[in-house]
This record gives C-alpha cells, sequence and structure tokens, in this order.
C-alpha cells in the first residue's frame, strides 16, 4: 500500500513548475523599494471592479446558454453550438478593437450606416468585451456538467408538481455550481491578466500598470505588481476552493422538445451576443479588407500558430490529467492543482519574462519552440485541468471500484475506465488550450524562436504600425483555425457521449 | 490611394534597385549619401533583433538587404522595443548572446543597452553620413519623428494654437493625449530636463484639467480628426499616414517653437557583436534608398544628410527642435513618478 494516492508525484513535478515563474518575479522585485501607494489602491479598485462585472457579465450570458445548448433540442443543434462557442476563437483585444472603432461619434457604424451610437470605453466598455468573450468560459464548463447530470431527478420534480424553470433552478443549477464557479474562475483570471482591452479601452488596471512600468525599464516595479496581482489570484483561487460538488451517478440526458416558436425566441434572444462578439469585429475586417486590400501576409504564419498551439494542447492535457486527479484524490493534490492555476493570472508579458530568465540559465532551451510550448503550457494549463477534473468529478467512482473488484490493476482501472469516460473533458480541455495559445501574444513574441511569426504576432505588428487593412487577413485566418478547433472539440464531445449512453445501455 | 497602389506593385527588390538616384548627389559630393551600389555585399550570419514592424515597410528593407545579399543570412527576431532592450541586458548578465543588431523604436531603449556598454564602437566615417545633433559613437540614429500638435481644421485655426507648448496648460481647447504611451512619456521626460520638474508638474495638472486620455497616439489622431478633440499630442507620422489614406482628413499638424513641444526623437540601431558585418549592415540602413524610401513611405524623418523630407512636412531646418543628447531620454522613471504624483498615470 503506497503512502500516498499515484497522481502525487507527477502532480507535485508539473505544481512546482508552475511556481517556478512566481519565484523569478520574487527575485525580480528585490530590487525595488516601493511596495505599495494611493495610485495601486486606484489600480486595485479597477481592478476588482472589472473583474466582478465580467464574473457577473459572463455567468447571466452563460448559464442561460448552458442550458440552452445542452438540454433544448432544435434543428442545427451543432450549428448554433459553434456559434454560441464562436467568441473563443476569437482574441478580446480584437472584439475591443473592433467594438471601440464601430460605436461612438465618427465610429464605423456612424459612417456607414448613419446611426449615431454612444462610444463603447472605461470600465463599462471593458466589461462588456470582457463578458463578451469570457462567457464560453462558463457555458462550455457548465454545459460538459449538464451534459453528464442525470435527467431523471429533474423528471421526478416535474412529476411532483415543479414546474419547469423551477426543477431547472432547484434542482439542476445547485448541481452544476461547481462547474459554473469554474468558469467564473477562469473568466475572472482573464479578465485579471488579459492586457488588451483595458488599454484599448482605456482603463487602468494592474495588467496596464505592469505593462506602462516594464516599458519604462521598471522590471522590478513591474515584478512588485505582478505579485499584487498574484495576491488576488490566489484570493479568487481560494475563494472558488471553497465551493465544493457533489459527484452523482450519470445517468439518462435530459432533452426538452420546445415548440419551433419557442425555440426560434430563445435563438433570437442569444443573437445579440454573437452579434456583439463574433460579427461586428468580422464585419469590421471585411470592410478593412475591403477598404485596404491584402498584403505581406504568408501562410506559414498560419501555420506556425497552429503547430505550436497543437503542441501546447497536448502537452497540456498530458500534463492535466495527474493535476485533476490529484485534486480530486486529497488536500494536498487540492492544493497542487490550486497552484497551477496561477499561471493563467500571470500576464503574458510577466511569464514572457519570467520564462526569459529561467530559459538563460538552460542556454539549450532559450529561444526554442520547446520553450515557448512551455509557456503556453504553464499560462494555459488551468483550462484543460478544469475540463478534465470536472469530468472526472462527475464519473462514478464505483465504476473503478467495480473494476478493481473484478481484479484489473490500478493503472488497468485508469487506462479501461477513467479515461474513455474523461475523454470530453480531455479534447474540451485541449481545445480551450489550442484556442488560447493561438491568440496569446507577449509570450510569444518574447519566447518563440528568433524569425518565428504567428498570425497573432502578425496582427500585432501591422496593428502597432496603424496599418489596420492588414489585419483583416491574418484576423480571418485566426477565426478559421480557431473555428476548426472548435468543431474538433465539438466532435470529440460527440464521441464522447456516444461512448457513454452505450455503456449505460449495457 | 496612391501610397497602397505603390505597395502592392513594390518588389523587394524595387526598393533598393529602381529608386532614381536624384540629381542633387551629384553636386552635394562631400556629404551626399551613400548609394547602395557602393556598399560591399554582405556575407554569414546575422540576428538582428528589431524593436518595431512598421506593417511591412521595415519589412520591405530588409527583405530588399537580403535579396540584394544572398550570401547573408538574415534571422529576424521582432518585439516590443522594451521587451527586447530587457532581453539583450539580460541576455549579457547571463553570457548568452543572441543578437548582432538592435534596431529601437525609441532612443530610450538604446540608451537601455547603451548604459550596459553593450553597444561597439561605429567608424567614424559612418557617423559622419549623419546630420549634425545626430551623431553618436555607439549608435546610429536611422529615422526621426518630431513631437507636433495635430488639430482639427474644423474646431481649430492655426492661429489659435500658441507656439510655445507651456501655454497650452491654460488654453481653452480641448486636448487628446495619450500619457501610457512611450513617446508621450519620453516628451515628458524632455519637459522635465528643459523646464525642470515643477514646471512640468504644473503643466501636467493644467493639461489635465481639459485633456481626454487615449490607449495610444494614433488614437489621438484619430480622436481629433473624430472631432473628440479640438487638438492633441502626437509624432508627426501618425497624422500623415492617416491623411494619406484619408485625404480630406480634418486634421493638420502645428509645431511648437524651440521646446519638448517639438523634439526630434529617432529610432536606432546599435551593433552588439564585433566585426564588420552588423558595421556594414547599418551602412545600408543609412543610404539614399533606404532613407527616402523610409521617409516616402512610412513618412519618417531621414537622418542622413541631403536626404529629402516626406511629403507633408516643413524641412528639419524650419523646425526648431530643443538641443539635447537623446539618450538622457532613458532616465523615466523620474517622469513616470512624476505623472504618477499629478495622477495622469
Amino acid at each position: 500500500m503506497r503512502k500516498f494516492p499515484a497522481p502525487y508525484p507527477l502532480a507535485f513535478i508539473i505544481a512546482v513548475l508552475a511556481i517556478l515563474p512566481v519565484g523569478v518575479l520574487f527575485s525580480l522585485a528585490q530590487d525595488s523599494a516601493q511596495l505599495f501607494d494611493t495610485h495601486n489602491l486606484r489600480v486595485l479598485g479597477n481592478t476588482m471592479a472589472l473583474m466582478v462585472l465580467t464574473i457577473a457579465g459572463a455567468v447571466i450570458i452563460g448559464v442561460p446558454l448552458a442550458l440552452f445548448t445542452a438540454y433544448v433540442q432544435l434543428p442545427f443543434k451543432r450549428v448554433w453550438l459553434i456559434l454560441l462557442a464562436a467568441p473563443l476563437a476569437l482574441p478580446s483585444y480584437i472584439g475591443a478593437f473592433a467594438m471601440y472603432f464601430s460605436f461612438g461619434r465618427g465610429g464605423e457604424i456612424e459612417n456607414l450606416l448613419g446611426i449615431p451610437t454612444p462610444p463603447v470605453d472605461g470600465l463599462w466598455g471593458a466589461a462588456l468585451v470582457m463578458s463578451l468573450y469570457t462567457y464560453p468560459f462558463v457555458m462550455m464548463t457548465t454545459r460538459a456538467s449538464l451534459l453528464s447530470l442525470d435527467g431523471s431527478l429533474i423528471n421526478a420534480a416535474r412529476l411532483l408538481g415543479q414546474s419547469l424553470w423551477g426543477s431547472l433552478w432547484r434542482v439542476v443549477l445547485p448541481r452544476v455550481l461547481n462547474s459554473i464557479a469554474a468558469g467564473a474562475l477562469l473568466a475572472a483570471l482573464y479578465a485579471l491578466s488579459d492586457f488588451g482591452t483595458p488599454a484599448i479601452m482605456g482603463l487602468d488596471t494592474f495588467t496596464r500598470v505592469i505593462f506602462v512600468e516594464y516599458n519604462a525599464f521598471g522590471l522590478s516595479q513591474a515584478a512588485m505588481l505582478s505579485l499584487q496581482l498574484m495576491v488576488i489570484v490566489a484570493l479568487v483561487l481560494f475563494l472558488e476552493s471553497r465551493i465544493g460538488g457533489a459527484g452523482e451517478r450519470p445517468g439518462k440526458h435530459l432533452m426538452l422538445w420546445p415548440e419551433k416558436w419557442q425555440y426560434s425566441l430563445m435563438l433570437l434572444a442569444s443573437m445579440p451576443v454573437v452579434l456583439l462578439s463574433v460579427v461586428l469585429p468580422l464585419a469590421i475586417f471585411l470592410v478593412w479588407l475591403v477598404r485596404e486590400g491584402t498584403g505581406g501576409f504568408e501562410m506559414s504564419y498560419a501555420w506556425n500558430s497552429a503547430y505550436a498551439s497543437l503542441l501546447a494542447a497536448v502537452v497540456a492535457v498530458i500534463c492535466a490529467i495527474p493535476v485533476a486527479h490529484a485534486a480530486l484524490a486529497g488536500k494536498a493534490g487540492r492544493l497542487m492543482e490550486r497552484i497551477t492555476y496561477f499561471g493563467f493570472g500571470v500576464p503574458g508579458i510577466v511569464m514572457g519574462t519570467a520564462l526569459v530568465y529561467l530559459g538563460l540559465q538552460l542556454p539549450f532551451l532559450y529561444q526554442t519552440l520547446a520553450l515557448l510550448v512551455v509557456a503556453y503550457v504553464l499560462r494555459f494549463i488551468p483550462l484543460a485541468v478544469g475540463s478534465v477534473r470536472t469530468t472526472a468529478e462527475n464519473l462514478d467512482a464505483s465504476l473503478v471500484k467495480a473494476a478493481r473488484v473484478l481484479g484489473a490493476s490500478p493503472r488497468e482501472a485508469f487506462v479501461r475506465i477513467t479515461l474513455p469516460l474523461t475523454l470530453r473533458g480531455m479534447v474540451a480541455g485541449a481545445a480551450l488550450v489550442f484556442l488560447e495559445a493561438m491568440r496569446e501574444l507577449p509570450a510569444t513574441l518574447m519566447l518563440g524562436p528568433t524569425g518565428f511569426e504567428t498570425l497573432a504576432t502578425y496582427l500585432w505588428r501591422v496593428y502597432e504600425a496603424g496599418y489596420f487593412g492588414r489585419a483583416a487577413v491574418p484576423g480571418l485566418f485566426l477565426v478559421l483555425l480557431s473555428g476548426l478547433g472548435l468543431i474538433l472539440m465539438l466532435s470529440g464531445e460527440r464521441k464522447a457521449e456516444f461512448t457513454i449512453s452505450e455503456d449505460s445501455r449495457r | 490611394m496612391q501610397r497602397r497602389t505603390f505597395l502592392q506593385g513594390l518588389s523587394a527588390a524595387a526598393v533598393l534597385g529602381s529608386l532614381p538616384l536624384t540629381s542633387r548627389i551629384a553636386f552635394a559630393a562631400a556629404a551626399s549619401p551613400v548609394s547602395v551600389d557602393s556598399l560591399p555585399k554582405l556575407e554569414g550570419d546575422l540576428t538582428l533583433y528589431l524593436g518595431r514592424g512598421e506593417g511591412g515597410l521595415y519589412e520591405n528593407v530588409l527583405d530588399a538587404i537580403r535579396k540584394r545579399n544572398p550570401k547573408l543570412n538574415l534571422q529576424i527576431r521582432r518585439g516590443g522595443t522594451a521587451a527586447l532592450a530587457n532581453t539583450i541586458v539580460a541576455e549579457s548578465k547571463a553570457g548568452v548572446r543572441r543578437a548582432d543588431l538592435f534596431w529601437a523604436v525609441d532612443t530610450g531603449s538604446v540608451g537601455m543597452v547603451t548604459d550596459q556598454g553593450l553597444g561597439q564602437e561605429l567608424p567614424k566615417d559612418l557617423t559622419a553620413q549623419l546630420k549634425p545633433g545626430f551623431q553618436y559613437p555607439r549608435w546610429s540614429p536611422v529615422t526621426g519623428r518630431v513631437r507636433t500638435l495635430p488639430y482639427n481644421t474644423e474646431r481649430v485655426s492655426p492661429d489659435q494654437i500658441p507656439d510655445d507648448i507651456m501655454a497650452l496648460a491654460d488654453s481653452k481647447h480641448t486636448i487628446g493625449w495619450a500619457p501610457a504611451y512611450a513617446s508621450f512619456q519620453s516628451f515628458v521626460t524632455a519637459m522635465r530636463i528643459l523646464e525642470g520638474e515643477k514646471a512640468t508638474a504644473d503643466w501636467l495638472r493644467g493639461v489635465k484639467r481639459h485633456a481626454k486620455e487615449y490607449a495610444g497616439e494614433l488614437g489621438v489622431v484619430m480622436g481629433v480628426e473624430r472631432g473628440e478633440v479640438d487638438m492633441g499630442f502626437a509624432n508627426h507620422y501618425y497624422t500623415l499616414r492617416l491623411k494619406s489614406g484619408k485625404p480630406d482628413a480634418n486634421v493638420d499638424l502645428a509645431y511648437t517653437n524651440n521646446d519638448a513641444g517639438c523634439l526630434v526623437n529617432a529610432s536606432g540601431i546599435i551593433a552588439l557583436s564585433e566585426g564588420d558585418l552588423p558595421v556594414n549592415f547599418i551602412r545600408y540602413l543609412l543610404t539614399q534608398e533606404v532613407q527616402s524610401y523610409l521617409a516616402s513611405e512610412a513618412y519618417e524623418i531621414p537622418l542622413v544628410n541631403q536626404v529629402a523630407q516626406p511629403a507633408g512636412l516643413p524641412s528639419l531646418d524650419s523646425i526648431t527642435p530643443p538641443d539635447m543628447d537623446l539618450r538622457k531620454l532613458a532616465d523615466l522613471r523620474p517622469t513616470l513618478n512624476l505623472m504618477r504624483k499629478v495622477g495622469v498615470l
């Protein structure tokens, strides 16, 4: 009998790797004096306000859409799902940019249609954009969990006289609170670590101040601010850990068959979200494309993006499996899992700097694709861990026990029972990492091999120079490739569903 | 429109090959700009850290140099200028050198790297090609940009704009600015050095009362053009590029006189490794062809003697920039503290 659960050693190594960049920050911050001043207080207020509003927005949009996409049966179900998950395929900075130039006096909407619109900027603008691009986190985690719920409980509630909405509210939602919280946590961490959106909307958050310091060669001050940001991240992680989840037996899926007018109405209600987050940026790109034409773009950028992101997705999921299972095995494992979440709260520019310093200690790794993949994995592993864990959590533990009783070794039980049943979470996690890595910018710039150009770095290059028209082709490519990632994620999901329903039939 | 068609039809070779050598070279023999034809061929491996992209314009220059020198294996690493400067310093501390050259967008980053003693000395005949005031022993300016006041032509007439930057603190006009933007911070640094801490703090407080904040100076110029504000603070080329894409734009440029408001700053290149190859590469950037290409296409100010100014900009002689060592602009920390103290950052 072993003293600690099997996944612990691997999870421990990964947790140590994840904490290394924070260690680098500590050593960098030692040069600096200023710990806190009144200016920080304002930044802190802005950051917290943006985070809270983003969580609220992402949950308000994401949860109803999760219910809708998980339970409501309608024609072209998968198309609607892809459409509603599509904001994942766009970097929020592109959305912020498009919205900033569309609305307000002299914006593109007024130019093209002649309709005056209020400007979108400041705290509310940033919160709107953030919510529009983070709700898929909530939607996807909640939906994955909804799909593994036993639908017969709802039927029981309905038989006992509860209305449909009542039973959704009182029977379904409490059981997926954990997944909603997991999604909200990702949204919060995204809001904390995103730089582009607050910068374009003109809101002073930690990331923006860190960026300003960094560019003014205040590396130590930037590191200090990053550590302060880490404290908030730790707080968020702690809060999330207080929300417990209960595992339950998988059972029949719940399916709702509404009337045509009913689902049309629901679809109509969800369209403003898609319009603002997907159609608007695409339309702006097309306008720019027509106005300025293409130029300077090479296919290798798209290939580089896809290649590096795919590697990152695979490695992240492989690393996420022990971490997720360690989290379910005990308290120490839970702590290790929390530690890996730090990466998502570290702004890319800070993670990039920390890994430059680490990479310089290992010159054979420095400026190689391997180090870039490590950076992606460290930043985005929480996405994989989160999806793997939530599906593993909802896995019926007695299945594994039964396998063990029937003589399977722990390894065999894992390979034949746990792994196939958590496949859905793994595919979803890999796809999330893929999509995030595709749109990652600062770490890509700092860590990639010399001359390694991706869609995101090319977009940055032309944006920086003020040639927006040239952003159109790489922007559209980014959306296209990410769309492929999304389709991959959702088709993998279907495969997993099939396996489960086959199992339940036996 | 003209820019676009030009760019589309532009093959990389055309940049260096087909631009006619102007007749001016013939009579200005002593200080005339060098032509690429007279330069030695570049051979070997060279890694360049490029602190800005310029949406293909710098790339066109680099492509042209590659095409002209088939035996040159040029690797380019792109990134934020400050990030690359930090990287170069971190690399040198760790004893790893990957870059042979560093082409930086602002002199602050140049100062950061040369202060660490990482720049190689440049030959005298190379620095002598540059205009007076832009000759430095351990780095070479490539192109310049001047601080300007873009103003909305429908809301303000030129004679309403003071030619003293300090007078704008009490102006009635609304002003767009981008305090978080590196060029603006360099400008405030210049003001701090020229006018002192207190005057700068008062000026920032004064302008803040009627200022609207933007994320970058491109945003400032667009805001001015859209009429969100009357005027703004920005580098000159944003306005010229905006006008080249939209000739009827409601924006024009005004200049102040002999103060930080018309500071001329430069992009610069540093040779980080020894040998002739990096130096000869720099020589290519200072040729007539490259300098006039960057002037006509990126609207940057050529800093080599006898190369014509970009269209839409008065000659460098009629602008009266303050006299200062550009590397002093690397001293950003007190500027940021000051801006933070008065609450504009």
